[in-house]
């Protein structure tokens, strides 16, 4: 039972934080970011040097902890932020449409620089191998990784808060994803504000990685991917642009998958996921502006 | 000496113009009102000086700047405050929050000067200082009318633009509002840009006033002088004599 | 687009014609008959000059071409005319795509790959043109099902909602193992090699496109998406009009992937899943959103594209040497050129022009 649990709180800190990551672009710019899953597969591909190999061959990866961390996430903001002045600056007047088809081309660019240097090949790589010993609680054996990620995920969540909460920059940005041109009528700088929330969004997205790829053991250049789908779901169910709403709304499709995985019939099993995206649809229906919908978010697709 | 000044500004949505043309200046520490019936061009016009709408033609200067294509931020920060319509409250704030969103505008020695604001706020609408810690978003029409007010009043602005700040407040609090703006006027020297779609304010005001109808201006002169003079009438309800 | 609204058609129209509804209507098809008429024309020309070069690899891109356009103009129908952006459509192709390969697969290869079909289907062996008309039937009537429950929905709900149908038929199609043989390949299904019968089913799709964008139906359906709140007010039942664009839209996907599964003779649920959901959309988005013409104009300069970007990735010589691009170019390079045309324009090439023979100037 304590395992359901731990599964269900671990896979849905991992939509949580890719639907965080989603919902504070789309906050800001009303933009779907479908290039947010290749950021998260570039910023851990950053570890590694260019190869063909099935082995990775580890340059920053042998970095103790402390560095390593930091570095992932880095390359994450960098890499995110790097995206939104080349490409999405230009695309702050255009419909959701077109943003939305622009990212996906810019994802697809991601995709195959990385697919260049290192072939589709997945690569098998240790990141953090501390985290694979299991531990003990309340009687039950369970990895200390998936500790560590529900922990991490927590903390996240708190210091994100926070930011949000007590400092200015979280006050801009709260304000400009309410209503953009009032705040920046206030005299809020809309660049840094976007900025910004491109560099969280794409350290998020490095915390993504570290933590799925630790938990695999593999490097994929798709595994943006499967996460990203539930994630972006998870951004709409929660109401877009409304932060709390994304992370419950992660929390829930992790906990949906866990206890259908869990509970339905074992012929039924292969066809969990479409159960879970037919709750989906039930849930647009009956609350089409999402579980906790954005305040004075109006809609614009 | 002249704040803000506007040349032949045009702005149109699409195959649609909402204001064609339009020249005129407002002078440091002056009270304008713009006047005009509903679809006039008002908003439209206030909403391009303040950098959200884009000018189709023309050009707008502030302090002797060109702004035509500045960013709304910037023209914020030359001191420029707009209050639009439809009490834009940022409604997943709480109400002092909503207060200090515009205050991060100013550095150093301005700085010091925001708690002395905020409680000259709070004391012009108790109502807010009552609700400091609720949701904007739960505040009465009235009250966010005055918290957008007060919030356009924290951003210590050397013009303020205010578009229809009468509508939904009660009376006497219009006429607190008022007040409490012609004070500011007197004090710090600001000038006062006023949308109003009747001119029965700027009359017991005074001041200078432009009558807006169809994109254009029809009217410009003193308000009292003006006053409910044939002249308004027929801007209003379009008598004109052919 | 021909017509925003149908005031605006009326307006268009002799006054005589206006008084009866129906000379209003023959008036506006004979006035905008020249855009799908062009357009298949430049299709035919496409296939005239192919059959001609008789190259077989270029035959196979034109092929897929003209698959191409069968899906993305079936995209347009719904997306254009709505204003709703779709991600399921692919869903309805997987459903043509697999449809045709049961309809159409050696019975004895059929019993034992796909054991779990019914009896009938099992028995059965049609020709590829009725088993494509069928596909499309049964994605039609599949779009009408669950359009029945989805057009309630609007904006980005009824986009992710979508998104969410063509999650669910792929987990569906990818586990399914007795009817649809899971995520292998569903293997013999009869190919089809020669142009003509792909370059008529774009054409179908062509002219279906225009015939419902100047029906009822489809004018009431855009008259509510430029002007949502006057289309309701003057009583468009905007579900309904969105629901009778699905549901057409949904046949003609149904048939692309009918197409699709004939052309390379092998079907598996990745087939049509994000990828081709991604490469139509930014096809019929690249064109004009808004615009039939757009719909085919993208998939022709976006396919041509890619195989110029094909060919220098194969290598070009230039004076005995070779010069080719390193793997994965093509990709990048596609991406960047798509991202720079949307930068310069953000409604598409043709925005929502159609082209005429004459430079009418149409709509806005």
């Amino acid at each position: 039972m304590l395992q359901i649990l731990f599964d269900a709180l671990s896979l849905g800190s991992l939509y949580a934080l890719g639907a965080l990551g989603i919902a504070l672009i789309f906050g800001v710019m009303r933009l779907v970011n479908f290039a947010h899953g290749d950021v998260i597969a570039f910023s851990v591909f950053a570890l590694l040097w260019p190869s063909t190999d099935a082995l990775a061959i580890v340059f920053a990866g042998q970095l103790p902890w402390y560095l390593l961390i930091p570095f992932v996430l880095i390359v994450g903001a960098l890499l995110s932020v790097l995206c939104e002045i080349v490409v999405y600056r230009r695309f702050r007047h255009a419909s959701p449409a077109t943003m939305m088809i622009a990212s996906f081309a810019l994802g697809f660019v991601i995709r195959y620089f990385l697919l260049m240097l290192f072939t589709s090949r997945p690569k098998s790589i240790s990141l953090l191998p501390a985290l694979g010993q299991p531990v003990e609680i309340f009687g039950a054996r369970l990895p200390l990784l998936q500790l560590i990620t529900i922990v991490a995920t927590i903390c996240i969540l708190l210091a994100l808060t926070l930011f949000l909460r007590r400092t200015r920059f979280g006050l801009e940005m709260r304000a400009a994803a309410e209503n953009f041109s009032m705040a920046r009528m206030l005299g809020v700088r809309a660049n840094n504000v976007i900025m910004g929330a491109f560099a969280i969004s794409g350290a998020l997205a490095g915390a993504i990685a570290l933590i799925f790829g630790s938990q695999t053991g593999t490097l994929d250049i798709q595994m943006g991917a499967s996460v990203m789908l539930m994630a972006f779901i998870a951004t709409v169910i929660g109401g877009l642009g409304s932060l709390p709403g994304a992370v419950l709304a992660g929390f829930l499709l992790g906990a949906a998958s866990v206890v259908m995985q869990v509970f339905l019939p074992i012929d039924a099993r292969p066809f969990r996921d479409a159960f879970v995206y037919g709750a989906v649809i039930l849930v647009l229906l009956f609350s089409p502006q999402g579980l906790i919908s954005a305040r004075g978010t109006k809609e614009r697709v | 000496m002249t704040l803000l000044s506007l040349t032949d500004v045009s702005v149109r949505y699409g195959r649609l113009t909402a204001v064609r043309g339009v020249s005129f200046s407002v002078a440091e520490n002056e009270i304008l009102f713009v006047t005009g019936p509903n679809g006039a061009g008002k908003s439209s016009l206030m909403r391009a000086i303040a950098g959200v709408t884009h000018c189709a033609a023309g050009k707008i200067t502030l302090d002797g700047r060109d702004i035509t294509a500045e960013k709304p931020e910037n023209i914020a920060r030359m001191g420029f405050s707009m209050v639009p319509e439809g009490r834009e409250v940022f409604g997943s704030l709480t109400v002092e929050e909503n207060l200090m969103v515009g205050t991060g505008m100013h550095g150093g020695a301005k700085r010091g000067r925001i708690a002395d604001e905020l409680a000259s706020v709070y004391d012009t609408f108790p109502i807010l200082k009552e609700r400091r810690n609720g949701q904007a978003g739960l505040l009465s029409g009235g009250q966010q009318q005055m918290l957008v007010i007060g919030r356009a009043l924290m951003t210590q602005p050397r013009l303020i633009a205010i578009d229809e700040p009468s509508l939904g407040l009660a009376p006497n609090i219009t006429d607190q509002v008022y007040e409490r703006l012609i004070a500011l006027r007197a004090e710090r020297g600001l000038t006062l840009l006023i949308v109003e779609q009747s001119s029965t304010r700027a009359v017991m005001v005074g001041g200078r006033m432009l009558l807006m109808r169809g994109g254009q201006i029809v009217l410009d002169g003193d308000a009292r002088a003006l006053g409910n003079s044939e002249a308004i009438q027929a801007a209003y309800f379009g008598y004109e004599d052919h | 687009m021909t017509a925003a609204s149908p005031t605006m058609s009326a307006q268009a129209v002799p006054p005589s014609a206006v008084a009866e509804h129906k000379p209003a209507r023959f008036a506006l098809a004979r006035k905008t008959i020249m855009t799908p008429i062009l357009l298949s024309l430049l299709l035919v020309a496409i296939a005239v000059l192919t059959y001609l070069t008789g190259s077989r690899p270029f035959n196979q891109t034109v092929i897929d071409v003209f698959v191409r356009v069968t899906l993305v103009v079936g995209l347009y129908i719904f997306i254009g005319n709505s204003g709703v952006l779709s991600f399921g459509h692919i869903a309805f192709t997987c459903l043509g795509g697999y449809a045709a390969a049961w309809l159409t697969i050696n019975p004895i290869m059929k019993a034992s790959a796909l054991p779990g079909l019914p009896q009938f289907i099992l028995d059965l062996r049609l020709p590829y043109w009725q088993s494509a008309v069928i596909a499309a039937i049964f994605a039609g009537v599949a779009a009408l099902i669950l359009g029945k429950v989805l057009m309630r929905l609007s904006g980005i709900a009824a986009s992710i909602a979508t998104f969410a149908v063509l999650a669910m038929i792929n987990t569906i199609y990818a586990n399914w193992d007795s009817v649809t043989g899971g995520t292998s390949s569903v293997v013999g299904i009869p190919i089809i090699r020669t142009i003509w019968p792909y370059l008529i089913g774009a054409i179908i799709a062509i002219f279906l496109a225009w015939a419902h964008a100047i029906s009822r139906s489809g004018l009431a359906l855009r008259a509510a998406r430029d002007e949502p709140t006057a289309a309701a007010a003057s009583g468009v039942d905007i579900p309904r009009e969105r629901l009778v664009a699905f549901v057409v839209s949904g046949a003609v996907m149904g048939l692309g992937g009918a197409l699709t599964a004939h052309s390379v003779g092998v079907v598996t649920p990745d087939t049509f899943y994000l990828g081709l959901t991604f490469i139509t959309l930014s096809m019929l988005v690249v064109g004009g959103m808004g615009s039939l013409s757009g719909a085919v104009i993208g998939v022709v300069l976006l396919s041509a594209l890619i195989q110029i970007l094909r060919w220098m990735e194969a290598g070009i010589s230039i004076a005995e040497t070779t010069i080719a691009l390193p793997k994965g170019v093509q990709e990048i390079a596609l991406g960047v050129i798509m991202i720079v045309i949307l930068a310069l324009r953000p409604s598409g090439l043709l925005g929502n022009r159609e082209v005429t023979l004459f430079q009418r100037k149409r709509n806005r």
